[in-house]
């Protein structure tokens, strides 16, 4: 990974060859290692452009041709202009609100100025943030309770034999379809005149929850079960106690499978949440998805690309800060690999 | 010479799915301070279980083990163990696995200070001080069973239990860590059951070897008192004729007159029990 | 009037009182503006009660004068920060207003009688604004389109006779019976004015739409049918008729005008021909949100008339401004042209086929906004025509029900403060005076009929296809 990021910056930087660049910084490169690393991609890739352009110019839809990679390309910088113009009308409207607030004090001085959020659009840059923070948030909740849970079953054969035929029978059951109970669920006891958070955040939140919960889980579960005995009675043999056990040996022990429990589960929920939003009609990418299709516009299809681009990026981005922490926090470095 | 572990009638009995299994029969022995005691066997003849019932990771099924006057019923670090397979933590350096052990043991009465001379010498006793910031992944085997020694050592045990602690090593690594085990003996005087299957680490190292007859009701068969003057150099001992016979000793027990008697047809049935066995042993 | 009397028990004064501080009264939701002889408000607005709100919408070009009365900052204007959001069908709509997740909508006109009648989600909904006449239309895919050519008349140029009738499609259908084959329609909502009007259409051409019999449990509205009517959000209307699913359907703007876009299919006809200037959506909220926030609701009401005027003012001038935003993304989102083909005085009809409908949308003009009895009426007529009102009613019924849910006393407080900040001109609402909350008989239907609000179960009894007094299924 390192050596190609270096290598594909001085593609970019330097009008040398990549080669050349690098030897003149005395970087030993390894031919063979730059073509699997930089120039196989970028033939793949460039590949795969030429054959989209070319399909695309061959697909007519009903709101007109497939987008090819320069539309989908413009709509880029067009979503873009459009994040920029409502930042615009946001800051404008914040200070109409100020001059309101103002007025309205002059004439009833009892009234205590309040500042609301901006209530225009959410721009797709928006719809990133709000899907990125509720994944995030959905599997940090899942993970608070799924890898203590995950310890105490595999500690406890008795709680998982009590437990594993209920995980055993929701593991499958795609989270979607939990989405309308989660929903009235939710709008049932969710009842505050002053919400901290919006009720659609939380239903899209939770459903990711359900879908990370399983597979944390089980992981846990097992990491914790398969233990290795020896390592079990060195414990014995120090007698440390039962939230020393834990803490020293039971969870740093865990830690490769809880981690890759969690990458699972976070690749899962993202993919989940799309839906989630898309269905629910949650704010949030898989919502850009759904109402730019609904919307039936002419740079619909471009726009939904680029949302399809976005989205696999950012799944991407997040399976490899996984990966990233995963090296980081733990010991077992042989299985954090791809 | 005072007794300070007294194995007494311990019979050992596994429950198993077809029926209960007896892997040890009337077990008898008293250890002394200061001695080092080799059990050897065939494999599968309740070595290590004995070990383990020392050690309290098992729990005798009749008879008892007495340390110090007090009968065991539960593990300790009065009586370090040091496993086959090292058993370090691979998250945690050689330092920090010592230092787990110590501060467990000592972390009441010893300062900070002093937990690190502490950890730090025992560390030096086993030669391990250049790299005791390295982790179990980063040093090689026999490496990682000096620490898993050193570890064992710095609990200051009773007495120390070391099942195989040099199978899985190589020929040479091996003789490196008895000749190591030796001067540390020779230093700290410590008490030791040490399982082995090498009749000659058992000769070299040892005070007296208890020889087992084989499972099922495996019990202590011999016992040979290896009165070979120490210090003692493998070197020497080569050409000694006492070390010769003693040698020999174990070997006729070994493969006289506990000969592993196993009918030839039928491999696969004897895989079978065979894995039992351990399965029970387990 | 006599049914009228029970709502007038509040006087003026009162509610000026009321409203002055603010106060939360039960009171307020039964009390009647009785529109003194005064042309002024004689009350005085106060601040809203609640400021930050939450308006749904379907992406529908009619729901116009929301993203207006936003984008031209009449919600601001009245202290009101609102948020608009699409919503993803007409269920989720009323549900979101019903459970407080949305404090009002852009609603059927029949979803709020129907909700405070029972049928579907029972609830207290009331509606202070009417938000247009016309802009439904209903289209046939190509297939359809080719078969019932042939059996319309032609004008001079050749180009088909308009209005077209559903008996140009009635062949059509009897075929497809003869094939054994269902010929299955869109509408986008059991209690939507598309089915009612497709209903209306179909009924006319002698094609049965089919009845409801909730009291059975049947709500599926297909009993003795000849062209079997479903449910389709609008926005998947052409998609689902590309599809095959449905062979024509009954929808708001622009989905009919993306049909001719995307080639998929032929508007027949628009509600303007089927009923000229029939009412359209209404602004729903619970009667609930008025009794606890009566300025807020005043003041909603205030920012939705003017928007509805700057829609309509000086001969729909500002329209292709009001197309721009509507074509945003966050509002209806259709192309431009799109948009624009119906909401600047024309529509399309087979492509190129273009013709003017200087009122396809109206959004102010002929009192669009005030919330007639009479409009609430027919809707009434046309459950207990297809049997979703089950059994009979009698005439003081309907103009209970439809005074309960219409509401031109909190819409006559927002006109005559309007009127007094100089904002609108009185000329341009109903003399409140005399306004007894009925339009004179109406007609222009397509079937020549008359409807007299005022008398609802004569009006059922004069149709050849639906239930007639007396009737039950």
């Amino acid at each position: 990974m390192t050596d190609a990021s270096v290598v594909s910056q001085s593609v970019n930087e330097g009008k040398s060859s990549p080669l050349s660049f690098l030897a003149g910084l005395g970087i030993a490169v390894n031919p063979g290692k730059v073509f699997s690393t930089v120039l196989m991609p970028i033939i793949g890739i460039v590949v795969f452009l030429l054959i989209w352009s070319g399909a695309a110019r061959n697909i007519d839809t009903s709101l007109g041709k497939f987008p090819g990679p320069v539309v989908v390309w413009e709509q880029f910088g067009s979503l873009y202009q459009e994040h920029v113009t409502e930042r615009e009308k946001a800051e404008a409207f914040y200070q109409r609100q100020e001059k309101r607030n103002a007025a309205r004090v002059a004439k009833d001085p009892d009234y205590v100025p309040k500042i609301r959020a901006y209530t225009g659009k959410e721009t797709f840059l928006d719809q990133i943030a709000t899907s990125l923070v509720t994944v995030m948030s959905g599997f940090l909740l899942a993970a608070l309770v799924a890898i203590p849970l995950g310890i105490a079953i595999g500690l406890n054969k008795t709680l998982n034999a009590a437990v594993n035929p209920i995980i055993q029978i929701f593991k499958p059951v795609s989270p979607l379809a939990w989405l309308p109970l989660v929903t009235m669920v939710v709008s049932a006891l969710y009842i505050s005149p002053d919400p901290l958070v919006a009720k659609s955040f939380l239903n899209s939140m939770i459903t990711v929850m359900l879908c990370c919960l399983w597979p944390m889980v089980i992981n846990t579960s097992v990491g914790v079960s398969s233990l290795d005995r020896d390592l079990i009675n060195v414990s014995r043999v120090l007698r440390l106690p039962a939230l020393k056990h834990v803490q020293k040996i039971v969870l740093p022990a865990s830690v490769p499978m809880i981690f890759t429990g969690m990458r699972l589960s976070l690749g899962v929920a993202w993919m989940v949440l799309i839906a989630a939003e898309m269905l629910a009609q949650n704010p949030g990418l898989g919502k850009f998805v759904w109402d730019e299709f609904q919307n039936g516009s002419s740079n619909s299809l471009a726009r939904i690309m680029v949302a399809v681009i976005v989205i696999g990026v950012i799944g991407f981005g997040l399976d490899r800060a996984m990966l990233a922490i995963q090296r980081f926090a733990s010991w077992d470095k042989s299985k954090a690999t791809h | 010479m005072s007794t300070l572990l007294d194995i007494s009638h311990i019979d050992m009995v596994f429950d198993t799915p077809k029926g209960p299994f007896t892997a040890l029969k009337g077990v008898d022995l008293k250890i002394a301070k200061g001695e080092f005691v080799s059990l050897i066997g065939h494999s599968g003849c309740g070595k290590s279980t004995v070990l383990n019932i020392v050690a309290g990771l098992l729990q005798a099924s009749s008879g008892g083990v007495i340390l110090n006057g007090r009968e065991v019923s539960e593990p300790g670090p009065d009586r370090a163990v040091v496993f086959q397979n090292h058993s370090l933590l691979p998250w945690l350096t050689a330092y920090q696995n010592v230092e787990l052990a110590v501060k467990q043991v000592f972390g009441r009465t010893k300062g900070k200070a002093e937990i690190k001379e502490w950890i730090e010498h025992n560390l030096q006793l086993v030669h391990m001080d250049h790299a005791m910031h390295k982790r179990p992944d980063e040093i090689s085997g026999g490496m990682k069973q000096r620490v898993g020694i050193a570890r064992a050592l710095a609990m200051q045990p009773e007495i120390l239990l070391m099942d195989e602690p040099f199978g899985a090593l190589d020929a040479l690594t091996r003789a490196h860590m008895q000749d190591s085990l030796m001067e540390i003996q020779q230093e700290l005087n410590n008490t030791v059951i040490m399982i082995t299957h090498d009749v000659d680490e058992a000769v070299l190292l040892s005070d007296r070897i208890v020889m087992m007859s084989n499972g099922p009701a495996a019990t202590v068969g011999e016992i040979l008192e290896i009165n070979l003057e120490r210090p003692r150099g493998r070197l020497e001992l080569a050409q000694d004729p006492e070390y010769t016979r003693l040698r020999s000793e174990v070997l006729k027990f070994l493969y006289e007159k506990q000969r592993k008697v196993e009918p030839m047809v039928k491999p696969r049935v004897r895989k079978k029990v065979q894995e039992s066995r351990q399965h029970e042993a387990a | 009037m006599k049914w009228l009397k029970p709502f007038k028990k509040a006087s003026v004064q009162q509610v000026a009182r009321l409203s002055k501080v603010a106060a939360i009264s039960a009171v307020m939701g039964v009390s009647a503006f009785t529109g003194q002889a005064s042309a002024k408000a004689d009350f005085e607005l106060g601040y809203p009660e609640k400021e930050e709100l939450t308006i749904g919408f379907i992406k529908l070009t009619d729901m116009a004068p929301i993203a207006i009365a936003y984008e031209k900052g009449f919600f601001e204007d009245e202290g009101l920060y609102v948020t608009i959001e699409a919503q993803a069908n007409w269920k989720v709509l009323l549900d979101g207003v019903i459970d407080g997740r949305l404090d009002g909508a852009h609603m059927l006109a029949g979803q709020p009688l129907a909700a405070t009648m029972g049928f579907g989600t029972k609830a207290n909904i009331i509606t202070p604004f009417s938000m247009d006449l016309n802009g439904n239309g209903i289209t046939v895919s190509n297939e359809i389109w080719a078969q019932m050519k042939p059996n319309i008349p032609k004008m001079a140029d050749g180009r088909p006779q308009h209005p077209i009738k559903a008996d140009a499609l009635k062949p059509v259908v009897e075929k497809f019976q003869s094939e054994g084959k269902p010929f299955n329609m869109g509408m986008v909502f059991p209690v939507s004015t598309h089915n009612y009007e497709l209903r209306y259409w179909l009924a006319a051409g002698g094609i049965h739409p089919g009845f409801y019999a909730p009291h059975k449990g049947d709500t599926s509205g297909q009993i003795d049918a000849d062209a079997l009517l479903s449910v389709t959000p609008p926005p998947q209307m052409p998609s689902t008729m590309e599809a095959g699913t449905i062979y024509g359907y009954c929808v708001g703007e622009p989905w009919n005008q993306q049909a001719v876009f995307k080639n998929i299919g032929v508007p027949v006809v628009t509600d303007y021909e089927i009923w000229k200037n029939n009412p359209e959506k209404v602004f729903g909220i619970t009667e609930e949100f008025y009794n606890k926030y009566p300025n807020t609701t005043i003041r909603l009401t205030r920012a939705l008339i003017r928007a509805a005027q700057w829609l309509d003012a000086n001969d729909n001038a500002n329209r292709p401004e009001a197309v721009k935003i509507l074509s945003q993304s966050n509002y209806v989102g259709a192309d431009y042209e799109v948009i624009a083909n119906s909401m600047t005085g024309t529509f399309e009809y087979e492509k190129g086929d273009k013709r003017p409908v200087e009122d396809f949308n109206v959004f102010f003009r002929y009192n669009a906004t005030y919330p007639y009895y009479s409009d609430a009426i027919w809707y009434l007529t046309q459950m207990r025509r297809w049997g979703q009102i089950s059994e009979d009613k009698s005439d003081e019924w309907y103009k209970e029900l439809a005074a309960k849910v219409y509401r031109p006393d909190i819409y006559e407080k927002a006109a005559l403060s309007l009127v007094d900040e100089a904002l609108v001109k009185l000329q341009d609402f109903p003399d409140f005076e005399s306004e007894d909350g009925f339009r004179d008989p109406q007609t222009h239907f397509i079937d020549n009929l008359v409807y007299n609000g005022k008398k609802p179960n004569d009006y059922i009894n004069q149709f050849n296809i639906g239930l007639k007094q007396g009737d039950r299924i």
